[in-house]
């Protein structure tokens, strides 16, 4: 008791100026122990600290308070306390203890989701994310939590404006997948299906050293959406894949890769008896709705080959080739594409004729020149981005052991003046 | 040594002149054995190396009609430095076959490099008063300086000034004005372009165009910087007003844009649009590049399982 209110007022002492905070962070991290034995009592103490001056020290005892196992009565009072804490504590001090801040937050997500509501936490997260980034290109560990909430919470929209920003650091791996993941999940759910290709495309091709379930999950719907999106899928990864990923992902994933194959044919009959046939598998693994949307995309992709062979068509041609039931269903889909801007066409509705166009973009516009110089400068900064790293890692002595050995020879001079390995 | 020359002689000066001189310096140095070493290692070694900058010698010829004097041409000559000369026999031999070609010219004075006149040049261009009863003497001064902005050219005329109560020979410095004749412009134009080792590669030939085009932007721009704050200082009233002024930049600020009509900004915009996505494409590339290099680099060091490339039996 006496060393908890002498720590209170620690805190309330040591919280003004840097170095203050610091050597209180000293006090704390010690008192730490002390902390976690007298959780139960610590939350009237709570009142008596400021969040917002006395962040280090609120969050220590926080952390503290809802290290236990979340009941029903605590859950809706620590989500007020928690959110509260979260929209006025001091960046700069949480910053100093960024794995207690996680764990507070963490335990957020936890109680809100016993509670059933998580809208409740999305703010919240958003902010805490904002205060633990050291910039907004630091990917934290909070970031595929909030995601998550997003997914629980089917707000879609605060997800994608996480997702516009461009990550460059990671702090854990993990990390990395799950946020990729989830990001790839909602934009599926927003059908931006080119972004979603790419975020799953990061967690495929992410280095990884064993295989791991998140990189499974996300190729099974990494091929799908490829499908919906290209159709078609490319038969192997990049070569930047790790080769774990490149031998092991698709012996995992077989049943989606034999509906791409079954895709690629083209005729319908045969990928709807797949489905049919495999339907509780694509289920198990919560990729129904996309086989369905990957079905009815057969349709648009037979219609979009028709536009290079044909120049005028009529819509009862269309119904037949593409296996459509009628001229009218056609029309439908032919008037979809058209306004989703994935063909140029005109519909003649007199005689039913469908005369397919060429791409109206000239290239001659103020604005397609802002494009494409706005692009220009984003790639001058990617470009010297990647040059720091090329030079980082020329300098790395992993690299440098290994790059010694695998050097050719086809000279009988070669063998003179190389050294055989770099011992560093 | 340094006051202004009081003859009232008009000096023209021919760039083929600075050009030779310079070539002439260039050679030498570059042929001295061993060559000189660059500042950098100097310093590591601890010790100073003697840079001993080699002077050259050699004559200057041209036409003197009234009070022009026009330096038309030059050749080199050898420095005696036990007689403290230059190489008389062959300067005589020289000015007979250059008499053969260009009859109206004359052996006009002597030229050097250094970054001053010294003392001992007093005593070869007395040597030469023979010759010609007033010689110049040209001297180039090697040192770059970037600050600089003019020619680093200096025409000393001999004097005779009373100093200390004798009679003294002293070099004053004129001025000159540089003339060309078309061909040399054509010529001088062609050396001062000229890159280092690979000036015909096609790299650096469209990076020499595009820092030309580049520093004349920026002279453009600069200048009409200046116009701009001038014209600002008069609307507020710190300059007096100007009415030629303000009627010349009127009329400059009329002569553009030269066309304005529908189809020259179709034209214009596709044109842009093209040199920008060129652009685009070009950085594109390099980007990929780095990024592949980066790619290997990776996964050579981190990828446990990477084929192992290993060595190959050597033939």
């Amino acid at each position: 008791m006496n060393s908890v209110e002498g720590l209170v007022t620690q805190i309330q002492g040591l919280s003004s100026t840097a170095s203050d905070v610091l050597s209180l962070h000293n006090v704390l991290k010690q008192a730490d122990d002390s902390l976690h034995a007298e959780s139960t009592r610590l939350l009237p103490f709570l009142d008596q600290l400021d969040p917002s001056k006395h962040s280090l020290g609120y969050l220590y005892f926080l952390e503290a308070c809802t290290a236990g196992p979340v009941t029903t009565e605590s859950a809706s009072s620590f989500v007020l306390i928690i959110a509260r804490f979260i929209s006025s504590c001091a960046a700069e001090q949480i910053r100093l203890a960024p794995d207690k801040f996680i764990s507070v937050c963490k335990r957020l997500k936890d109680q809100v989701l016993f509670l059933e509501e998580p809208l409740r936490a999305v703010a919240p997260m958003l902010a805490a994310i904002r205060k633990l980034q050291s910039s907004t290109e630091n990917l934290t560990t909070l970031h595929p939590e909030f995601l998550l909430l997003c997914l629980l919470a089917k707000c879609y929209k605060t997800g994608l404006s996480i997702l516009e920003e461009d990550i460059f650091e990671v702090d854990q791996p993990r990390d990395l997948y799950l946020y990729c993941y989830y990001g790839g999940m909602i934009c599926i759910g927003k059908k931006y299906f080119r972004k979603a290709l790419e975020l799953l495309h990061n967690v495929v091709t992410a280095p990884m050293s064993t295989i791991n379930a998140i990189a499974v999950e996300a190729y099974k719907k990494y091929i799908l959406v490829s499908l919906i999106h290209h159709g078609q899928l490319s038969t192997s990864l990049p070569k930047y894949a790790s080769t774990v990923a490149q031998r092991n992902l698709k012996s995992f994933c077989q049943p989606y890769v034999e509906l791409a194959n079954s895709y690629t044919n083209g005729k319908i009959a045969d990928l709807e008896a797949y489905v049919q046939a495999n339907m509780e598998k694509f289920g198990s693994d919560n990729n129904l709705g996309l086989v369905k949307q990957v079905v009815s995309s057969i349709y648009k992709r037979n219609i979009q080959r028709l536009t290079q062979t044909y120049l005028t068509l009529s819509l009862q041609d269309i119904a037949n080739t593409v296996q459509l039931n009628s001229p009218k269903e056609a029309e439908m889909h032919v008037l979809q594409m058209i306004q989703d801007g994935e063909i140029y066409a005109t519909i003649n509705q007199k005689d039913g004729m469908v005369r397919f166009l060429e791409d109206p973009e000239q290239y001659k516009t103020c604005e397609m020149i802002e494009r494409v110089d706005s692009s220009i400068q984003r790639l001058m900064t990617l470009s010297k981005k990647l040059t720091v790293l090329d030079e980082l890692m020329s300098s790395d002595p992993m690299y440098l052991g290994k790059v010694g050995r695998e050097r050719q020879r086809f000279d009988f001079d070669d063998f003179d003046s190389v050294p055989q390995r770099f011992n560093i | 040594m340094a006051s202004s020359s009081s003859s009232g002689l008009t000096f023209k000066l021919h760039p083929l002149v600075i050009v030779n001189i310079s070539d002439h310096y260039t050679r030498v140095k570059s042929q001295m054995n061993p060559p000189p070493v660059t500042s950098t290692s100097a310093t590591v070694n601890g010790v100073e190396p003697l840079q001993q900058a080699p002077r050259v010698y050699g004559c200057v010829i041209g036409v003197q009609r009234g009070r022009t004097v026009e330096i038309f041409n030059s050749f080199e000559l050898l420095y005696d430095p036990s007689t403290h000369s230059l190489d008389r026999p062959f300067l005589e031999k020289k000015q007979e076959l250059y008499k053969k070609v260009f009859p109206h010219f004359y052996i006009l004075g002597w030229y050097s490099t250094g970054s001053d006149a010294q003392e001992s040049d007093m005593h070869i261009h007395k040597a030469l008063m023979d010759i010609n009863e007033s010689p110049l003497y040209v001297l180039l001064n090697p040192t770059i300086n970037p600050a600089q902005k003019d020619l680093p050219v200096t025409i000393y005329e001999s004097e005779l000034h009373v100093i200390d109560g004798i009679p003294q020979l002293i070099f004053v410095r004129s001025s000159y004005t540089i003339e060309t004749v078309e061909a040399e412009r054509i010529s001088v134009d062609h050396v001062a372009h000229l890159k280092p080792s690979d000036g015909g590669s096609a790299a650096t030939q469209l990076a020499a165009h595009l820092t030309g085009i580049h520093s004349a932007i920026k002279m453009l721009n600069s200048r009409i910087r200046v116009l701009h704050h001038h014209l600002v200082g008069m609307q507020k009233g710190d300059v007096p007003c100007e009415n030629s002024l303000l009627r010349q930049v009127s009329s400059l600020l009329r002569r553009l844009p030269a066309i304005e009509s529908e189809k020259f900004q179709d034209d214009f915009l596709m044109e842009y649009n093209d040199t920008l996505l060129i652009t685009y494409l070009a950085m594109f590339t390099n980007c990929s590049s780095t990024m592949n290099e980066l790619v290997d680099k990776f996964n050579t060091a981190y990828d446990r399982h990477s084929r192992r490339g290993g060595r190959t039996a050597f033939i």
